[in-house]
């Protein structure tokens, strides 16, 4: 059984269908990287599976674990394993990120929290309201924290590579590996594809163009092409390779 | 000693602010003082309400009887007096020429009221000079009967270079529906001495508040005034004044969580009276049901070199109730620094859906938002800052329902 399936996934945002009929299955321990030019509904996609409440699903169904979740609030999808770690999380004035750590960490348990958030660097700012004032790296790896202290099934990263510095980069790629080597599967959305040198092993790249997965393959094939065509004409050449 | 013809007319005069209240539809009880060892089960139940623990308590007032506890015995090793006002008066001379000095009883039919009936009860409090009170004072007022006006006059002179750090909790145990509360405070901080007030309040909602307060810091002082209140209460109404002298500061916080048809008219005023002198304004309101708020802060500058800040935030939580912001602030001298901040908003959207994604429930998302909401960085003692966090995390499950 997969552990994420999406069957003909529609997804609106405000009046407007973002993602067109999307259809992906996940296996358990899978790493699978989304990528595709600004604006083809990247971010959209993984809000939905989310249950973010800025989308709103259209059509189709979300299947994880066996489980219909589509219709679901997300905190419950985060009870049942899915994380996400935001491509661009609000400043929230007055919570301290320490106080969110330690509710979460009472919510799912977690025996190293203080030596994860030395590993990922956030410890000199677990007193400081959350992602106020925050660097573009400090917010990465604090989403990741954040992320790892759910102790996800499903790991939902969306451009953790965007506005970082290389140091961070090589952070974040670490912990992924973790995550990986922990049984946890890996959607991996990217927009400049920087991160996936760094992981030893991705199972699939999808193109997304337009809200709907233009081509699927594997990383050999795709990402050479992507990273030295683009998208649009990189496709042109994957298709016609086909 | 004031003319009692004037006081006995300023019976009749109503407060600038707040519903006007006929205080002869109360009674009062008889005053009196008694020892005592052990707190009685419906004060313990009030001051579990604001997180106090009875047996800390140096003072207790159960409406109008004044209980001086074993624990004022223990702070007077350090030197330090806490004695029922009413005591204090007999005992100390001292005490009568702080009494009524600060706050004027013709002000307005409470303080006129308190003047003339009540019995003197409340707490004088005396920190010795140099001396630094290495444990926080509790007090705590209670009221347990229904119908009637409780006075408390509390008088605190912390002498020149001395600190202390006094907490007190205003609460009523559950089941009590109505009734006045009238405290008046007159506060001395003398040259470079520091006192902290930290005043934890858990009324119930057909209480009206009428606390009437002036505070006079000195040279080089420092006063810190830490103010939360929750629970439905009728009314509350209350402006302190703090007048700073020269290098004298100020840190005045007040977090408000107003609910039910409550109405929450809180504010203070501090005057700056010398150069040098400094101040800090800020509160927090966050509203519910059909609660009435007005955050009132003002600052006047006299002298020039004078420094001041106010910062008014509100959080509405429901559609009926209402939050009224009023900075004020006049300078009377070229050279005083003053500003001021207010701003009156919703819960955004946007974090509630963030902290869902991280498995809150969307109350559980709004309590935590509330709770940051009300975080300001107070500057108390951490066993004091400990006890508020306590408080404000009840305060905040409290705001969201």
């Amino acid at each position: 059984m997969p552990l994420l399936e999406l069957v003909d996934l529609r997804v609106c945002v405000e009046d407007k269908e973002v993602i067109k009929g999307v259809s992906l299955k996940i296996e358990p321990g899978e790493v699978h990287v989304i990528m595709g030019p600004n604006g083809s509904g990247k971010s959209t996609l993984l809000s939905a599976i989310m249950g973010l409440k800025k989308t709103r699903i259209c059509g189709g169904s979300i299947i994880f674990n066996g489980v219909d979740i589509t219709n679901m609030p997300s905190y419950e999808r985060a009870k049942l394993g899915i994380a996400l770690a935001h491509q661009n999380p609000p400043e929230i004035k007055g919570v301290k990120l320490i106080d969110v750590a330690n509710a979460m960490a009472k919510k799912y348990g977690c025996s190293d929290c203080t030596l994860l958030a030395k590993t990922l660097l956030v410890n000199s700012f677990l007193h400081r309201s959350l992602f106020v004032g925050f660097s573009g790296g400090e917010k990465k790896r604090t989403e990741l924290f954040l992320l790892m202290l759910q102790n996800p099934k499903l790991a939902l990263l969306d451009e953790p590579d965007s506005g970082v510095d290389v140091e961070s980069i090589e952070i974040l790629a670490r912990t992924m590996e973790t995550l990986r080597s922990r049984g946890t599967s890996l959607i991996l959305v990217t927009h400049t594809g920087a991160i996936t040198e760094k992981l030893s092993k991705i199972d699939k790249v999808h193109i997304l163009m337009n809200g709907q997965i233009a081509y699927s393959g594997s990383p050999d094939v795709v990402l050479p092409v992507v990273f030295k065509f683009g998208f649009r004409k990189g496709l042109e050449v994957l298709m016609g390779g086909m | 000693m004031y003319d009692s013809q004037l006081v006995f007319k300023a019976l009749e005069k109503p407060a600038p602010y707040g519903p006007d209240l006929d205080l002869s539809k109360y009674k009062i009880e008889e005053p009196g003082v008694e020892e005592t060892r052990e707190v009685d089960p419906s004060l313990l139940k009030a001051t579990s309400r604001v997180g106090l623990d009875a047996s800390s308590l140096a003072y207790a007032q159960r409406n109008e009887q004044a209980l001086a506890t074993a624990m004022a015995k223990l702070l007077e090793k350090y030197g330090v007096i806490v004695l029922p006002t009413k005591e204090a008066l007999l005992r100390k001379p001292f005490a009568r020429e702080l009494s009524w000095k600060l706050v004027d009883p013709t002000k307005d039919k409470y303080t006129a009221f308190a003047y003339l009936y009540g019995g003197e009860v409340g707490y004088f409090i005396y920190v010795p000079p140099g001396v630094k009170v290495p444990v926080p004072i509790y007090t705590c007022l209670s009221i347990t009967s229904n119908n009637v006006v409780q006075t408390a006059h509390n008088i605190v002179y912390v002498d020149e270079g001395a600190e202390a750090h006094l907490v007190t909790g205003c609460a009523i145990p559950h089941g009590v529906k109505d009734g006045v509360h009238i405290g008046i405070s007159e506060f001395y901080i003398a040259k470079n001495a520091k006192l902290t007030f930290t005043m934890l309040h858990a009324w119930a909602e057909g209480l009206h508040v009428r606390p009437r307060t002036v505070v006079k810091v000195e040279e080089g002082g420092e006063y810190i005034n830490y103010y939360v209140t929750y629970s439905p209460v009728a009314s509350i109404q209350t402006y302190p004044v703090v007048y700073l002298g020269r290098n004298a500061r100020a840190y005045l916080a007040s977090i408000i969580a107003s609910s039910n048809k409550g109405i929450y008219d809180i504010g203070s005023k501090a005057v700056l009276e010398q150069p040098g002198a400094g101040v800090e304004n800020v509160s927090r309101v966050v509203a519910r049901d059909e609660s009435e708020s007005y955050a009132r802060a003002e600052i006047e500058a006299l002298e020039s070199d004078t420094k001041g800040h106010i910062e008014c935030l509100g959080l509405l939580l429901s559609p009926k109730a209402v939050i009224s912001s009023i900075p004020i602030i006049t300078s009377r001298k070229q050279g005083a620094l003053l500003s001021h901040e207010a701003a009156i908003g919703l819960i955004a959207d946007e974090e509630i859906d963030y902290l869902m994604s991280r498995g809150f429930t969307e109350e559980e998302a709004k309590a935590v938002l509330v709770r940051g909401f009300m975080s300001i960085d107070a500057p108390l003692p951490p066993s004091i800052k400990k006890q508020v966090d306590y408080i404000l995390d009840m305060v905040a499950k409290y705001a969201v329902g």
